[in-house]
């Protein structure tokens, strides 16, 4: 039997938590605050006009939307076949340079954003590369490869590998082997990990304004928005859109992976 | 290491051939091309998205069937990248950025003969030293203003008569220091307004012209902009972003656009503007064509649009600037009559306009560059 | 196809190649090739009158990094980074290790929800809601009078150099809205590897007649270690190379992902901004293998 939790620990842990939340609370007010242009506190009078207006009277959300998302559709696929590859390969062989390798495959996420954009883009500035949507889905490949594949290599891992050589064994092929033996062992860090790869491409700016030119993506819509607002809390609708969007595959994904993981921990 | 950045200037110089020389001027126009892409300060373009009544878009849209694409730039440097970048077919620059796109060889002489409306422009402009070269014009001016001084009108019951308010330590009318509590612009252009503070402040110093600074005349200005840094809480980069700053963190002075002074009064904030007694920097803006410009006739549609009296009251109103048609200051509902006065139609001459420092000067023979300046206040504002 | 897989299986090394292959190609090419594209711009320079780059292979651009504004530009950083790294640690470890080690059931759903909220919202949107709690006429402002503390609030903005005329006007107001920010990316790992403690282990440790405090520095800790070392390579690297933040919420001293967007951006200077990156690039090399050596990478 696990004892209880001290006094100080609980204390630390719930203002920790309330420092996470708090800021959300008030994204979410001043989607119904009546003020249009700048934010005071406290917020004149409350409204939920903004919701209507962002829905009927706001075309230009729609592009940058549509350009996120597919921007994080393809990134997130791309990216689960190569950090797949990647992982399966690094975790069970061993081979010359094998170390090299796995500091090579997290570096786009340990180096700064920065350097992944400004790296990006004087590349296509010396070869005369300009900028397209695929510009930028290089960019967020290059990093939600990374999420996927330390997921995956993570669950790899943690499985054994005799079960894929018994798999073998008794003749399946390596498709029967991948589909029925491999994949079920890593659906959930596959969802896990591409889901976290499409949010982190879905919210991207700090590459993206390297790699975009004069493309604009929901965040540079919203950055754009936050810095010459024409109605302010349409931003605020926009982010909690965003949010009750992917609340429900969080909430989704964390049921799911903690069946699967319910390990014998005394 | 080596081979590769040889096969690479090799590349860049075999590419340099191919890119045709310096395009001709326009003789004669064809239908549009259904597109235009305008780098602009912001508030320069507006579509109605601020307000509805500010729009000198869509008509031109559905006229002439070209779309307009605006990318705003917060300052002169900013339009000269973006220019140097490419992809854009028309640029409204300030004087410190029109002769270095001249220099540059990014934008092309504009044929005003294809400009119908060219013969309205204010003949002060027309052939002004930021917007024509050896006789040639490169483009076609825009609006001019001057940099006005914004202050908050409970604070100062009375408008500050001198830019010491922002410059030097002291307490203001409301008996608190001004520490803190004033901004400066964040472009290196900034300079020049203590220049200008100079001009009258320290008249030994001899300066004739806040863009031309010989060594000891620039380390002055350069010292004062250095202890105005203990003053300024921020530097101010973006209109929308100094707008906030005078609602939310408590500024009360700086050196500003009238644009802003609008949208604070719109707002119904307690902000007025003035002209101090030592004078004030000020832009006037050319609206120049991109060398390689993709949609030329669209360009030259919207240069001849841009100086319809109509579209030039109301940018002039919507922006707090004086129109470069004289014509546009009468009849217009949105500027008004009296708005040309207002925003300073009269104070041409006491403007010192907005220009690039460069190292060969007419006043002092020999000056200090504006590469040194933007370096250096780089560093003023990191102290 | 069946032949393809025997095959595979009969000569694994192989099979690894086919695997690593897509991969390696991606990273090597465009990743590793645009680094080196990076590291050439970082050799020529930008002629200053023109404006234009030279593509002629030059030291000046990062003898220029050694200019007193450029070498504080990078301390600042350096000096930030190192905060927020350090806070969101401290601030991090009660959170994880309780959602580790004590929370169950709905307790536990609401502590991951906490996390990975933040984590998922808009960052920018959440950069302006800080904005907005720490303005002069802000949240944390209209709190303070309505307390009667405005005192507190002006004495510890009079603190020289971190201080400033407004919360968002200071280091302070950087600093806080960073740790927020990147606090999640520190709370994960620590999270996974405290999961990754058996309860065995405490209950031995507790049975051999260790104190809570005792089992807490000698057994709980040292096993978590490698998830602070691996949330702090995020807390440092995305401090590092931000120019969003302390844009929004800071006092025009840049900071050199600043440096690096301003450079690039609006300069035009490029090889400069290509210099300031290597730094960033250096640093978190150096970083990253002190890190390897604490064993973070396998708690990333």
């Amino acid at each position: 039997m696990r004892s209880e939790a001290k006094w100080p620990l609980k204390v630390a842990a719930a203002s920790g938590v309330l420092f996470l939340l708090l800021p959300l609370a008030l994204i979410i007010l001043y989607a119904f605050s009546t003020e249009e242009k700048s934010f005071q506190f406290p917020p004149p009078g409350l409204t939920t006009r903004w919701f209507a207006t962002a829905w009927f009277d706001r075309p230009d959300i729609w592009p940058p939307l549509y350009l996120s998302l597919k921007v994080a559709l393809i990134s997130t696929l791309l990216a689960i076949i190569l950090g797949t590859c990647a992982a399966a390969a690094l975790s069970r062989a061993k081979f010359f340079g094998r170390n090299a390798l796995s500091l090579l495959f997290i570096l786009p996420i340990a180096l700064p954003g920065i350097i992944t954009g400004m790296a990006l883009r004087s590349a296509f500035d010396i070869m005369f590369i300009s900028f397209s949507t695929w510009t930028i889905i290089l960019g967020h490949t290059t990093f939600c490869m990374v999420v996927v594949y330390n997921n995956v290599l993570a669950r790899f891992r943690r499985n054994s590998a005799e079960m894929v050589e018994a798999s073998m064994d008794l003749g399946a092929t390596g498709v029967q082997t991948f589909r029925y033996i491999v994949l079920p062992q890593i659906a959930t860090a596959l969802l896990a990990g591409g889901m976290l790869a499409f949010a982190l491409s879905f919210d991207e700016v700090i590459v993206t304004t390297f790699t975009a030119g004069q493309q604009t993506t929901l965040p540079i819509w919203i950055y754009g928005e936050l810095r010459h607002p024409t109605i302010r809390p349409i931003t605020n609708v926009v982010a909690i859109f965003v949010i009750a969007v992917t609340l429900v595959p969080i909430l989704f994904a964390y049921y799911f992976t903690r069946e699967s993981e319910q390990t014998p921990r005394a | 290491m080596k081979s590769i950045q040889t096969a690479i200037i090799a590349l860049l110089a075999s590419a340099s051939f191919v890119a045709p020389a310096m395009a001709d001027m326009v003789k004669a126009l064809g239908a549009g091309e259904g597109q235009l892409d305008i780098v602009a300060w912001p508030g320069y373009v507006e579509s109605g998205a601020s307000d509805k009544a500010y729009d000198w878009v869509t008509d031109f849209e559905k006229a002439t069937s070209c779309k307009v694409n605006v990318k705003t730039a917060a300052s002169s440097d900013e339009m000269v990248t973006l220019m140097n970048q490419g992809g854009f077919d028309l640029v409204t620059a300030s004087g410190d950025a029109s002769l270095r796109l001249v220099a540059g060889k990014k934008v092309q002489p504009i044929n005003v003969d294809l400009i119908p409306n060219w013969k309205d422009v204010d003949p002060r402009l027309q052939a002004a030293p930021w917007n024509t070269v050896d006789g040639v014009h490169y483009g076609t001016p825009y609006q001019w203003g001057p940099n006005v001084l914004a202050y908050n009108t409970t604070v100062f019951k009375e408008a500050p008569k001198s830019w010491s308010v922002v410059f030097e330590e002291q307490n203001l009318p409301d008996g608190k220091s001004n520490k803190g509590r004033v901004q400066a612009y964040y472009g290196a252009i900034a300079i020049a307004d203590a220049a200008v503070y100079l001009m009258t402040k320290k008249p030994e110093l001899g300066i004739k012209n806040p863009y031309e600074l010989n060594k000891d005349q620039y380390a002055a200005a350069l010292a004062l902009v250095t202890g105005q840094r203990a003053l300024v809480g921020r530097y101010w980069g973006d209109a929308a972003v100094q707008v906030d700053d005078f609602k939310n963190e408590g500024v009360v002075a700086s050196s500003s656009w009238p644009y802003q002074v609008n949208l604070l009064q719109a707002d119904k904030k307690p902000v007025a503007s003035t002209i101090p007694a030592e004078g004030a920097t000020g832009w006037s803006d050319t609206t120049m064509m991109h060398v390689n410009a993709a949609h030329p006739n669209c360009a030259y549609m919207w240069m001849n649009h841009s100086l319809e009296a109509k579209v030039q009251g109301d940018v002039a109103a919507w922006f707090g600037s004086v129109p470069a048609v004289p014509a546009a200051c009468k009849g217009n509902a949105l500027l008004t009559d009296t708005g040309c006065d207002t925003n300073g139609f009269a104070n041409f001459d006491k403007i010192y306009f907005w220009r690039t420092p460069i190292g060969k000067c007419e006043a002092e023979g020999s000056c200090v560059p504006y590469s040194q300046w933007s370096k250096d206040y780089v560093a003023v504002q990191g102290k | 196809m069946s032949k393809l897989s025997t095959l595979f299986f009969r000569k694994p090394g192989l099979f690894t190649a086919a695997l690593l292959a897509p991969p390696i190609f991606w990273l090597v090419i465009v990743y590793l090739g645009s680094l080196a594209a990076l590291l050439l711009q970082s050799f020529y320079a930008l002629d200053d009158f023109s404006g234009v780059v030279l593509h002629e292979f030059t030291l000046a651009t990062y003898a220029h990094l050694f200019d007193e504004a450029n070498r504080d530009i990078i301390l600042r950083t350096l000096i930030m980074a190192a905060a927020v790294t350090i806070a969101s640690a401290i601030i991090a470890f009660p959170i994880a290790y309780y959602a580790a080690q004590f929370a169950k059931g709905k307790m536990k759903a609401l502590f991951y929800i906490a996390v990975m909220m933040p984590l998922w919202s808009s960052y920018l949107v959440k950069i302006y809601a800080w904005k907005l709690i720490l303005a002069k006429e802000g949240i944390i402002s209209w709190i303070a009078t309505s307390l009667h503390c405005q005192w507190l609030i002006d004495a510890i903005l009079a603190i020289p150099s971190i201080g400033g005329s407004s919360l968002s006007f200071s280091y302070i107001g950087t600093f806080l809205v960073f740790v927020y920010i990147w606090l999640p990316y520190m709370i994960l790992p620590i999270q996974s590897s405290l999961e990754r403690v058996p309860f065995t282990f405490i209950e031995a440790s507790a049975d051999l007649g260790a104190t809570p405090r005792q089992t807490f520095r000698n057994v709980i800790f040292p096993l978590a270690f490698p998830g602070v070392v691996a949330g702090s390579i995020f807390t440092f690297s995305l401090t590092l190379g931000d120019y969003i933040v302390p844009q929004i919420v800071g006092n025009s001293r840049l900071m050199i992902g600043q440096a690096v967007y301003t450079f690039q951006g609006t300069s035009g200077d490029i090889p400069l901004a290509a210099a300031f990156t290597v730094v960033a690039m250096v640093i978190m090399g150096i970083y990253l293998m002190i890190a390897k050596r604490l064993g973070a990478f396998d708690a990333l």
